[in-house]
């Protein structure tokens, strides 16, 4: 195997192919980066069972072949070279050779023909525009459970039917919804979910932002299911989590003709100012009425604080405990200069009604997305 | 029911005793199993009776004054007892009745002062300081008591009074059954120095034995070995522990508020048991009936232990923490299972199961979730604990459980 690249391109693609690799693994084979270079161009692909991802890119082949070599040190490797020369990749012995200019990296070379063959992709589902694909995972996936505990919540469930595309996520705590446009491949498009690992779904919305379409591939196998994405010349799978996603959507109410719309930057910075004397796993104390919002952290014997800001209250007046990092990741997903906070009533005297977050484009103008966080507050202390 | 550090004879104390400094009681019924269940059947009164499992390795819960006599004790094997005292009549275990005549003492004990601290079915500490006033000095307290709880139960009490909590149990020990002993604040470590180290609290066999090879019987002799010598002989903790009950210290206050650490079941079975479906059903059943106690409390479990005690006697525990805290049955089964699972039992048969609920919380917990996979379930288990607080135990049960006829086995 002998073969010519451009120095960018060759660590734009590694980087890629590497990126969704898990940071330790079971078998050292599956930590490697496949390279397979034929007359039309250099392959680049990874996978450990799990997660796959591959990407074609331009190259000078001399001599077709195939090589396996250890994934995060090439990527190290290849953002590190001379960015002037191009790179020249080839084998020597039993050893892969890494040159730009005057650099020269000998690598090991692992056995290519115990790596495992790549998922095969099957025919598309349909196709979503990439930026609000990316946008919706970041504004979904915070809400997702980090907990490996239970599975299910660990992943964004995926709702297509007709031209929408669903994303949802929930750790109990907060559940986060926004839909999307979607483009069938077929001519009628019947009701599918998929449940996708939310961190490899975060790697995929980040990695394909800027790629204008990304079609879709939902396929199932009598014991597995997968799912694939792909755009310009770039594939990631990733097995499906299987199990039940909770019935999470018909938390959300209906109409709430009780909130307040508040400046989402102003609220942010006095989040964060007065939940500085919070212990961790505290919640910060939120009074509405009309003159405005109250912050108060309260419980700490150590040090108190207090901050009040502008706040637009439709409704009774109301006191709600939340805790700062729940509310921040829900302000953070909305997108917009303004924030609509609502409030649900509750017949438990023991649970208080769940805060429903919005995006609002102006004080008295809801925005066009429909993204919505609900969020459990905690028991009024005091 | 203890008898630890029953060794020596009885005693009381007289009428004329000064008992204002000993205003900590510690009151315990005398044989309360047995004497309730005498209660129903008063031809029995005066002969031996053994109250506990019957059935194959069924152990002794209660035994009268009586069946003691010949050496039988509470935990001992029923077989045991039996052969020690042949004549014994042996009356199984209705929890029931027990709960009920437990109650009805306690209420009388919080008659007299609301600082009552519960120590199990049958015994508690009483602080009657602020009661002096009203009802007079400790020991006229503790006669009144007495008198009622005999006339209003036709059961029978041993009360001790001391200014600390652990002299006051030993007092009652001292002066059962049916009796009453007072020992004021400056006669306590002429009470303490002449008995047996093991009738402190916190000493076993291993630590009386350990404690024995340096010439140490008496809690006087405790007393007088420096600080320093116990604590290298018996630990640092445990010796400045002892030290400090030698000399009559027991800083701790009756606490009415006693959380309940853990909710747990356990049952050892007739015929040791390899067969998974067998050990699942009994995780089930214990299960069950640690929920319902835990919704019962108000409480929820954030931990699930699992004890396995194997035929060679080797006993482990393993535990797993809940992402949520539960009190839901169905939860609870469900990771005891996977922790059953995860033994390798390799054919190696099972002598004891049990189910235990650790690190409680009030309610759900104090972070409140929008919705939990327990909410169905929680539900139909709600529902459960109405019928069985209408119907009694067994109203309704998972139908795994239904054919199950359940072996005899000491509770407490």
């Amino acid at each position: 195997m002998r073969f010519q690249a451009n120095r960018d391109v060759f660590s734009e693609a590694v980087s890629f192919a590497v990126k969704l690799l898990p940071q330790r693994t079971t078998l050292p084979i599956l930590s490697g980066v496949l390279l397979e270079a034929q007359e039309s161009g250099l392959t680049l692909s990874s996978f450990d069972y799990e997660v796959s991802a591959r990407t074609e890119i331009a190259a000078e082949v001399a001599e077709p072949g195939r090589a396996l070599v250890s994934g995060r040190l090439l990527a190290d490797i290849a953002s590190r070279l001379p960015a002037s020369a191009p790179v020249e990749v080839y084998s020597e012995d039993s050893r892969i050779v890494v040159r730009a200019g005057s650099a020269r990296f000998t690598l090991l070379s692992m056995p290519v023909e115990e790596y495992p063959n790549l998922p095969a992709v099957g025919t598309p589902t349909g196709s979503v525009p990439a930026d609000a694909f990316s946008t919706a995972v970041a504004q979904v996936a915070v809400a997702a459970s980090r907990d490996d505990v239970t599975p299910v919540i660990t992943g964004v469930q995926l709702e297509i039917s007709d031209h929408s595309l669903s994303l949802v996520a929930t750790d109990r705590y907060r559940v986060a919804v926004r839909g999307i446009p979607w483009e069938p491949a077929g001519d009628e498009q019947p009701t599918v979910t998929a449940l996708v690992p939310a961190r490899t779904l975060q790697e995929i919305g980040r990695t394909f932002g800027n790629s204008g379409t990304i079609t879709i591939s939902i396929t199932g196998t009598e014991d597995r299911e997968l799912i694939a994405f792909s755009s310009e010349k770039r594939t990631v799978t990733s097995l499906l989590i299987k199990g039940n996603f909770p019935p999470v959507k018909r938390l959300f109410p209906e109409n709430v003709e009780n909130y307040a719309v508040i400046n989402t930057a102003e609220l942010v910075e006095a989040t964060r100012r007065v939940q500085l004397v919070l212990e961790r796993e505290a919640a910060l104390r939120y009074s509405f009425d009309l003159d405005g919002l109250t912050l108060e952290a309260i419980g700490s014997e150590q040090a108190q604080a207090s901050e009040s800001i502008e706040a637009l209250l439709n409704g009774n007046d109301t006191v709600v405990s939340l805790k700062p990092q729940f509310l921040l990741d829900g302000l953070g997903a909305v997108h917009s200069e303004f924030v609509r906070i609502a409030f649900t009533k509750t017949e438990n005297p023991n649970k208080p009604g769940p805060v429903l977050i919005t995006s609002q484009s102006s004080k008295d103008k809801a925005a066009s997305d429909d993204y919505r966080y609900l969020l459990q507050p905690n028991l009024l202390l005091r | 029911m203890s008898v630890k550090g029953g060794q020596g004879e009885r005693q009381v104390s007289g009428d004329e005793v000064d008992s204002s400094s000993a205003t900590i009681l510690h009151i315990d019924m005398d044989a309360f199993f047995a004497s309730v269940e005498l209660l129903d059947r008063p031809e029995l009164k005066g002969k031996p009776v053994i109250v506990g499992g019957t059935a194959g390795r069924g152990v002794v819960t209660s035994a009268t004054y009586e069946a003691r006599a010949y050496g039988v004790r509470s935990a001992m094997p029923m077989s045991q007892a039996q052969r020690l005292c042949p004549s014994a009549i042996v009356i199984p275990s209705s929890y029931g009745k027990y709960t009920h005549y437990s109650r009805i003492v306690m209420d009388m004990f919080r008659d007299v002062t609301p600082l009552v601290e519960p120590l199990s079915i049958d015994e508690a500490f009483l602080d009657v300081a602020g009661a002096r006033r009203l009802l007079g000095p400790p020991g006229g307290i503790a006669r009144q008591l007495r008198a009622r709880v005999r006339e209003e139960t036709g059961l029978t009490c041993s009360i001790g009074g001391a200014s600390t909590k652990f002299v006051a149990k030993l007092a009652s020990t001292r002066s059962k059954p049916d009796g009453l002993l007072i020992v004021p604040a400056d006669r306590t470590l002429a009470f303490l120095h002449p008995l047996p180290v093991a009738a402190l609290w916190g000493v076993g066999k291993a630590t009386a034995a350990s404690l024995e090879r340096h010439g140490l019987r008496t809690v006087g002799d405790l007393a007088q070995t420096p600080r320093e010598v116990l604590q290298k002989w018996v630990g640092p903790a445990a010796g400045g522990h002892l030290h400090d009950l030698a000399w009559g210290r027991d800083p701790r206050r009756v606490n009415t508020h006693r959380v309940e650490k853990s909710v747990g079941h356990e049952n050892t079975f007739a015929v040791d048991v390899d067969d998974l479906v067998v050990l699942r059903r009994e995780l089930l059943d214990q299960s069950e009936r640690v929920a319902a106690r835990l919704r019962k409390a108000g409480h929820s479990a954030r931990t699930v232990a699992l004890k396995l005690r194997f035929a060679d006697f080797t006993t482990i525990s393993r535990s797993r923490t809940l992402p949520e805290p539960t009190s839901v049955a169905k939860r609870i089964y469900e990771q005891a299972v996977e922790l059953l699972e995860e033994q390798s039992l390799a054919g190696r048969k099972i002598r004891l199961i049990g189910v235990r609920a650790e690190q409680l919380v009030d309610g759900d917990g104090d972070s409140l979730s929008l919705w939990s996979e327990d909410d169905a379930w929680r539900d139909a288990e709600h529902v459960m604990d109405a019928a069985t607080e209408r119907f009694g135990r067994g109203a309704i049960r998972p139908a795994t459980l239904l054919r199950k006829e359940r072996p005899e086995r000491p509770e407490g």
